[in-house]
């Protein structure tokens, strides 16, 4: 519900069509389980996407993502992040991913 | 600190206080005005609320009013008996009961359901920075979050204090039936005859007032929490404290005005 405020608010967008894309949104990240869930109850990866459905929710959206493995410390590689990027990269324009240098390893070749 | 270091003190803060939650409900107020405030999120927040509020509680207070009216009145109606003034019946139900207990039971009702929740649920929001995270998104909290708040309270309080006065004068049909022996058309003509335009007005506008400080005051208080969860219960039982003062004051108020 906290994805589709975004359009509501700033849009003036209905509740049922900001409802929808925001169910479409989580259907692309094969999320659609946790539209009614309470933050506290997401794991970190959930929490992570929704987080960053809510972000691309604003018109000509730039998404900067700060330190993303402290926001899933668990994982290794950047793949996930990529990944789930990749599955909605028409919401946003451009998307930007900052971290400690000796994060480095964990980008692989991404890392500049 | 001496005796008289103490009362400026505490005058000093409560002067404070009264200037804040006015300040505050000036903003408030001048929001509820405004077109853009009514977004579709607001609308959303404010259908919701008045949900929660008004009809969610409706079996409950619906059955509280019965007990409680029926009660009222068969005491009251009794002891007017006993007193030898039956023909003031109609004037202490109109004007003692509908227009001063209803609006009174009706606010003490809502307040102890929804002004705690409200701001327990505000206090939780700023402790979890949810307020923060709103802001961030360039989400107005006063357009969002409070000003639906705020409407919700004078809504409910209006429709739930006209409510319990139908309960109540549907309780009196019988009572004064049984006590009186009076007939329903009789009953409804004494009514109408006692019923008095100005203090159905100031009844009405008594709940408004009642349900913008029961819900703008929890808000207040909630949003003075910190970021530390010890902070939640300092800022609702100091919420509440203030919302029963401001009932009493407003209580008063509403005696004066009636007097002039």
């Amino acid at each position: 519900m906290n994805i589709s405020l975004i359009k509501q608010y700033h849009e003036n967008m209905p509740m049922a069509q900001a409802h929808d894309i925001a169910i479409t949104a989580l259907q692309r990240l094969g999320l659609e389980h946790i539209a009614y869930k309470r933050n506290p109850s997401l794991n970190n990866e959930e929490r992570f996407c929704v987080m960053l459905l809510r972000a691309v929710m604003v018109r000509d959206a730039i998404v900067i993502i700060d330190r993303p493995f402290k926001i899933i410390p668990h994982l290794n590689k950047i793949n996930f992040f990529l990944d789930t990027l990749k599955k909605i990269e028409d919401f946003y324009i451009n998307c930007h991913i900052y971290d400690y240098k000796w994060m480095s390893e964990r980008y692989g070749d991404l890392c500049h | 600190m001496s005796f008289l270091e103490k009362i400026g003190h505490f005058e000093t803060n409560l002067s404070k206080s009264f200037t804040d939650i006015f300040f505050f409900a000036g903003i408030v107020l001048l929001r509820m005005f405004r077109r853009k405030t009514y977004s579709s999120a607001m609308r959303s927040v404010l259908v919701n609320q008045i949900y929660f509020t008004s009809v969610q509680i409706l079996p409950v207070f619906i059955a509280v009013s019965i007990i409680f009216g029926s009660l009222l009145i068969g005491i009251v109606f009794q002891l007017l008996k006993g007193l030898g003034l039956t023909g003031f019946f109609g004037n202490v139900l109109m004007g003692l009961i509908v227009t001063e207990l209803s609006p009174f039971f009706t606010v003490l009702l809502i307040t102890l359901r929804s002004g705690s929740a409200i701001n327990t649920e505000i206090a939780v929001m700023k402790v979890n920075s949810e307020i923060k995270t709103l802001e961030t998104f360039r989400i107005d909290v006063i357009d969002y979050l409070l000003v639906p708040r705020v409407i919700n309270g004078v809504v409910s309080l209006v429709l739930l204090s006209s409510l319990f006065s139908v309960v109540l004068m549907f309780s009196g049909i019988l009572f004064s039936k049984i006590i009186f022996g009076i007939s329903i058309d009789a009953y409804i003509n004494i009514l109408l005859n006692s019923a008095n335009f100005s203090d159905i007005v100031i009844a009405l506008v008594k709940c408004a007032v009642f349900g913008f400080f029961i819900t703008l005051i929890p808000i207040r208080f909630g949003l003075r929490a910190s970021h530390e969860l010890t902070s939640i219960p300092i800022a609702v039982s100091g919420g509440m404290v203030n919302v029963f003062t401001a009932i009493m004051i407003i209580e008063v108020l509403s005696l004066i005005t009636k007097l002039f």
